[in-house]
């Protein structure tokens, strides 16, 4: 188990404030910010790279911040992979055994193992240079793992391969994780990426941690503007809420709800509905038309104009196109309501 | 497998740049490798050394006789005033090199990677001296030792380094060779990603062990042309030496010291000051006997450290 106490450092230009969050093991945690949120530097911090001002890093209940990096006891892989240029496949996966002074059938064994469970025997002998993103991130895995962490840091591990790749590797990520029970920080600036592999997501911004919970409760509740932004709510706007009602952008919206006075309101787009004209006049539904249709991969974004601007993501035929009169719905159930900022 | 194409097509027209410039390269190198030699040799007949100059040898001042100084027309394998040139010419630099291997690759490494009071200031310094003329630093040299603070030092030591040989030529040239090696070096330490120390410790290497089994082997050909830069820039040293250690024919014996007198070193001149010497004292041939040594020494220098230098990573 991880746990970061108050943690407060100051890299001149960029200072890390009050971070407190808590891995458990065996859990996968996504640090999840835009870029220059201090995700990196985070990591950075755990693995030793720097030391901080104030607060502490437990791992196991032992505080490792006096202790070298070498006597941490975590595998780091960063963004770059930083395979070691001057040595083979086969080398760098041994280079952390050979560091622990392991005998040399151990160290054969480990590697071979290792090897094999990532399935990349055909570049056993190939330098870094040779190889493609998805081996250099294969090979920084095995690097990192055939140590036996209990901790596994990944920068960005994702962000320098292709879309297809991305995904597979993810998968391959969480398959990983399940089978060495190993503690993960991944971080990453992409939400479908966090979808993928994260138990719970700690949301970053400006050096500090925003909330931390697992991303349908984020995704239901995110703490403020930032983070429902963040995650793609879209269909954001001030309003002003009396604890039944919340008005703002010229329509009126029904959900009992703990605020009042001024709110951030919100609704994703895929829980947007257009429904028949004969139902304008319910609660939440509004009169509106369609401004423009954006055919995507899995499904259709659909641009509308009730007043303010909406999206909407549905999947399938809807038998409208731009410019035709609709009746546009947003559930109460799906409203996400939170304070300013 | 539509990119194939163009990037095979861009494949051979690197290729042939490449072999266009290596063509020119040695092209190049050879013509002025023989245009050299034929200078050399078209003056052979001329470098025959006489009774008459072997005897120059003996006089203790160059400017004594300046007409049996006039006959002196080369032969300059059999003088011994040569032979000591070349001596040095290798001996201080290797030396030179040595120390300023020793000094300045752990402070490139310093400067590289750690944030170090006034290290703007070290870096300035150093490469003010990559700059200014040579002559310059053999001067600045000189005011510092030869007064002040480091003059009672050595003082008190009992030894001197202005206008001294032996620690007087490796000091001067020490000086401007750490300021080259040290750009090398540092220039080296720059390239090499620090993630890959990072990793390689939270792998569990030491720092010691991450440095010798990482950085090191990435940066070694950045390193040893670094050395083999520092060597050349030691080798060639012609102002600061003159001025800080000037030619010291005329000094009497008992000025050198015992590890000067093991050595048998009782000039301070390196080939670049014994061509200036031979030319001011009217032979030509000779000084240009040894500038042509001195190219070959320097030419070869170079050919190394750019064999060396090729052999880079890339990550």
């Amino acid at each position: 188990m991880i746990e970061i106490q108050a943690l407060n450092g100051n890299l001149g230009g960029f200072r890390l404030q009050d971070i407190d969050l808590t891995v458990n093991d065996g859990e996968y945690m996504v640090l999840l910010g835009p870029t220059g949120a201090g995700k990196t530097v985070l990591i950075e911090y755990i693995v030793g790279m720097y030391k901080q001002d104030r607060g502490a890093i437990l791992i196991d209940g032992q505080d490792v911040t006096p202790l070298y990096t070498e006597e941490r006891n975590i595998a780091y892989v960063p963004q770059d992979y930083a395979l070691f240029p001057n040595l083979n496949v086969e080398k760098n996966i041994a280079y952390g055994l050979e560091a622990r002074r392991l005998p040399k059938e151990e160290i054969s064994r480990i590697t071979e193992e290792t090897i094999a469970n990532l399935g990349i025997g055909y570049i056993r002998h190939r330098m870094p240079l040779n190889l493609s993103g998805g081996e250099k991130q294969r090979v920084a895995l095995g690097r990192a793992l055939a140590t036996g962490p209990k901790v596994v840091l990944l920068d960005e591990p994702l962000s320098a391969l292709d879309e297809n790749l991305r995904a597979i590797m993810s998968h391959e990520l969480r398959a990983l994780q399940r089978k060495t029970h190993a503690t993960f920080i991944h971080v990453c600036h992409n939400f479908e990426e966090a979808a993928a592999v994260a138990d719970r997501i700690a949301i970053m911004n400006e050096g500090r941690l925003v909330q931390i919970d697992t991303l349908e409760a984020v995704k239901a509740n995110p703490q403020n503007e930032f983070v429902a932004r963040f995650l793609k709510t879209q269909n954001v706007f001030e309003a002003v809420s009396d604890g039944k009602t919340i008005k703002g952008n010229g329509i009126v919206l029904n959900k009992k709800n703990p605020l009042t006075g001024t709110v951030i309101a919100g609704i994703r787009p895929e829980h947007v509905r257009l429904q028949s004209e004969n139902r304008i006049g319910e609660t939440n539904t509004f009169a509106g038309h369609i401004v423009d249709i954006v055919p995507k991969p899995h499904f259709i974004e659909y641009r509308l104009d009730v007043g303010m601007e909406l999206t909407a993501f549905l999947i399938g035929d809807v038998p409208y196109g731009p410019g035709d009169a609709v009746c546009v719905e947003l559930p109460a159930e799906h409203l996400i309501l939170t304070g300013k900022n | 497998m539509s990119g194939n194409p163009p990037t095979m097509a861009g494949t051979r027209s690197a290729t042939g740049d490449r072999t266009i410039f290596k063509s020119f390269f040695y092209s190049f190198t050879g013509f002025m490798f023989l245009f050299s030699a034929y200078l050399f040799l078209s003056n052979l007949d001329q470098l025959v050394v006489t009774e008459a100059a072997i005897k120059t040898r003996e006089i203790t001042s160059w400017g004594e006789d300046r007409e049996v100084m006039n006959m002196f027309a080369g032969g300059f394998w059999r003088d011994a005033y040569f032979w000591k040139s070349l001596n040095l010419t290798l001996m201080v630099p290797v030396i030179t090199t040595l120390i300023a291997s020793l000094v300045g690759i752990p402070t490139a490494y310093a400067l590289s990677r750690y944030r170090i009071p006034g290290k703007a200031a070290i870096e300035v310094l150093f490469s003010s001296v990559m700059v200014i003329p040579a002559s310059s630093v053999g001067l600045c040299l000189i005011v510092m030792f030869n007064y002040g603070p480091f003059w009672n030092l050595q003082q008190q030591l009992g030894f001197r380094f202005a206008h001294s040989i032996f620690p007087g030529m490796i000091l001067a040239s020490f000086v401007l060779s750490f300021a080259l090696g040290l750009s090398a070096w540092k220039a080296a330490f720059d390239g090499v990603n620090p993630r890959f120390e990072h990793v390689a410790r939270s792998l569990g290497s030491s720092r010691w062990r991450a440095f010798r089994t990482v950085t090191l082997p990435i940066s070694k050909s950045g390193l040893v042309a670094g050395v083999i830069l520092a060597w050349t820039r030691a080798m060639a040293e012609f102002g600061a030496v003159l001025f800080f250690c000037g030619t010291f024919r005329e000094l009497p014996p008992a000025r050198f010291s015992d590890l000067e007198k093991v050595l048998h070193i009782d000039q301070a001149d390196f080939l670049s000051v014994a061509i200036w010497a031979q030319i001011e004292y009217g032979n030509v041939e000779y000084g240009f006997a040894l500038a042509f040594i001195l190219v070959i020494i320097g030419g070869l220098s170079v050919y190394a450290m750019h064999r060396i230098g090729a052999k880079g990573y890339i990550w």
